[in-house]
């Protein structure tokens, strides 16, 4: 019972990791709390039941599909709305009230062609695998599986190639990666694809998990924003960190009390640490002048 | 006539709450997210305290606001500390906790279920029933609450309260208590909040927790940002705006399953295209930084 939780919580939380990453990536790089990241999630699970289930197509390339596309609306946003208003110099907060537009647009966009109810990508029962005494099923798997070579591939691009050196050098400070001839306008539009594509792609096995509906974009969305600020704000590791930490929590609150109650621990768990720690686990401690706006 | 006094009630409601989350988003700069949390708060509260303990409906209304500030402090005392996005984060956080409650603590709310057979509203020993009425008395009362907040936003609180907006620096320098102006301006715009809550419930006479999500609490947002924030008639303005046009929507013959959708991909695009094209809002003379 404790193992098959843990591994539920395990199976969450890879999932939670990606999202947080992604979101984490967006928001640290180009300062957008990009609400609309939840509204990608969406497109990205129904672009896959598009191509999966209404044009029958293979599901890698259902999935290639949503996750590419996922990325292409991340960067037609970043460029038809938040590079203009960062351009006119407007305030984070603006750019904030149009994602807040744009995630509304999208859910219902999504909702009128698909209707709100729940979907299934693939109807019946998995396959299921026993390791001891937990259960997996194969999507399961397949979900741990892709964490497991995604997350350090992304740490290591970040580390370990120039494109990752060039998005750290535009988290620190746009105007002196600019100055060192950084194009960041460049750099925004490959986080975005980046960021989308990896939403794209947890959409996708979350959907092949448990289905999908129109405002799955939303819990999310919230559940990575959680996990970024937990495992810290300005790092890209950290949101790992804080992704498996909420999954294994969640698992352990259905454990002990109700699976209702996930949504509250989850928030809870938020506003402690804005309370005790903001900077995060994994946070840096910023000094005051570091501390913009 | 009878559609036509429906529309007012909305509006009625509408503009209250909006404006309220004025009070904090417009003119104390404080971005909430969670004014949808306030204003369940004051519908639960005061149907609950009508039905199991008796109160008249203005007694009721009046514990309900306070409830509803008090509340609030639990939110805002925290976070005034933090930086805008993560104030917005926190309230966020706030809005899915009470909704969580409102829906999962059957014992009190009956949860998803709702609450049913809510009686007409009392005032003065006078029972508010049809729709002309309540008309009537919702626009009382909403005239009152926006009497209310214009008298604030105009006295030397309010101009404080823009002070500590533009620039929280200078008028800490001034000796101003700056996080405890927030921090009073927040309560009372919850409280505000719960007015509206309550001329809801007593219009519809039920209430169930899915009227007060999220999505109601981002709509209320785009009312005020949309109207104008931190001016007197821009939630009132982007009330009417909000309420009517996605009434044409029903003249125009579309079933009510795609009218949901509709009016959301609307105020949605309304938002994205006014903030690309006048970041202050139709009428507003504040822009958020």
């Amino acid at each position: 019972m404790v193992f098959q939780l843990l591994a539920n919580g395990f199976v969450g939380g890879c999932l939670y990791a990606i999202l947080a990453v992604s979101f984490g990536l967006i928001y640290n790089t180009t300062r957008t709390l990009h609400i609309a990241h939840g509204g990608t999630y969406t497109a990205g699970a129904y672009l896959c039941y598009l191509f999966l289930v209404q044009c029958d197509t293979p599901l890698w390339a259902a999935a290639g599909l949503a996750v590419l596309l996922s990325a292409v609306l991340g960067m037609g946003m970043e460029l038809i709305i938040y590079a203009p208003l960062a351009r006119r110099g407007g305030s984070p907060l603006v750019a904030f009230l149009s994602s807040l537009g744009l995630y509304v647009a999208i859910v219902n966009i999504v909702a009128l062609f698909f209707g709100n109810e729940t979907k299934v990508l693939r109807p019946g029962i998995e396959k299921a695998y026993h390791f001891g005494s937990v259960i997996l099923t194969s999507t399961q798997l397949a979900q741990i599986l892709v964490a497991l070579v995604l997350l350090p591939a992304f740490v290591f691009f970040l580390r370990m190639t120039i494109w990752g050196k060039v998005i750290l050098a535009v988290r620190d400070s746009q105007e002196l990666a600019s100055v060192i001839g950084i194009n960041v306008q460049y750099t925004r539009i490959g986080v975005f694809a980046l960021g989308s594509g990896m939403a794209g792609l947890a959409a996708v096995l979350a959907a092949l998990n448990i289905g999908m509906d129109p405002q799955a974009g939303m819990p999310a969305l919230l559940t990575a924003a959680v996990a970024l600020i937990v495992g810290g704000v300005g790092t890209f590791e950290g949101p790992i960190l804080g992704g498996f930490l909420l999954g294994l929590l969640q698992s352990l609150m259905v454990w002990k009390f109700s699976a209702r109650w996930t949504d509250t621990m989850t928030f809870l768990v938020l506003i402690l640490v804005l309370i005790f720690r903001p900077s995060g686990i994994a946070g840096r401690r910023l000094r005051v002048e570091e501390n913009e706006a | 006539m009878r559609y036509l006094c429906h529309v007012l009630v909305m509006i009625n409601i509408y503009a209250v709450l909006a404006s309220s989350l004025n009070l904090a988003a417009g003119y104390a700069g404080l971005l909430s997210l969670c004014h949808a949390a306030f204003y369940g708060l004051g519908a639960y509260a005061t149907t609950l305290l009508i039905m199991k303990v008796g109160l008249g409906f203005i007694p009721a209304l009046v514990l309900a606001m306070l409830l509803a500030a008090t509340l609030s402090l639990v939110i805002a005392v925290p976070s005034l500390r933090l930086r805008g996005d993560y104030f917005v984060l926190a309230t966020l956080g706030f809005q899915v906790i009470v909704f969580s409650i409102l829906y999962n603590w059957t014992g009190l709310t009956r949860g998803p279920f709702g609450i049913t057979k809510i009686p007409a509203p009392r005032v003065f020993g006078l029972e508010v029933i049809g729709i002309f009425p309540y008309f009537l008395f919702s626009g009382a009362l909403a005239l009152a609450s926006l009497g209310a907040i214009w008298l604030l936003v105009n006295s030397p609180f309010g101009r404080l309260l823009r002070a500590v907006r533009d620039d929280e620096v200078a008028a800490l320098a001034l000796g101003k208590n700056a996080p405890r102006v927030k921090t009073t301006a927040f309560a009372i715009s919850a409280a505000f909040a719960a007015v509206p809550g309550a001329l809801f419930a007593g219009y519809v006479r039920y209430i169930d927790p899915t009227s007060f999500m999220l999505a109601e609490a981002i709509f209320v947002l785009s009312i005020v940002v949309i109207g104008g924030a931190g001016n007197f008639l821009g939630p009132v303005a982007g009330a009417v705006l909000l309420v009517v046009l996605p009434e044409a929507l029903r003249f125009l013959h579309i079933p009510d399953s795609v009218a949901a959708n509709l009016r959301q991909i609307t105020y949605g695009l309304l938002l994205v295209i006014l903030m690309r094209l006048r970041p202050k809002g139709l009428l507003g003379n504040y822009e958020f930084d």
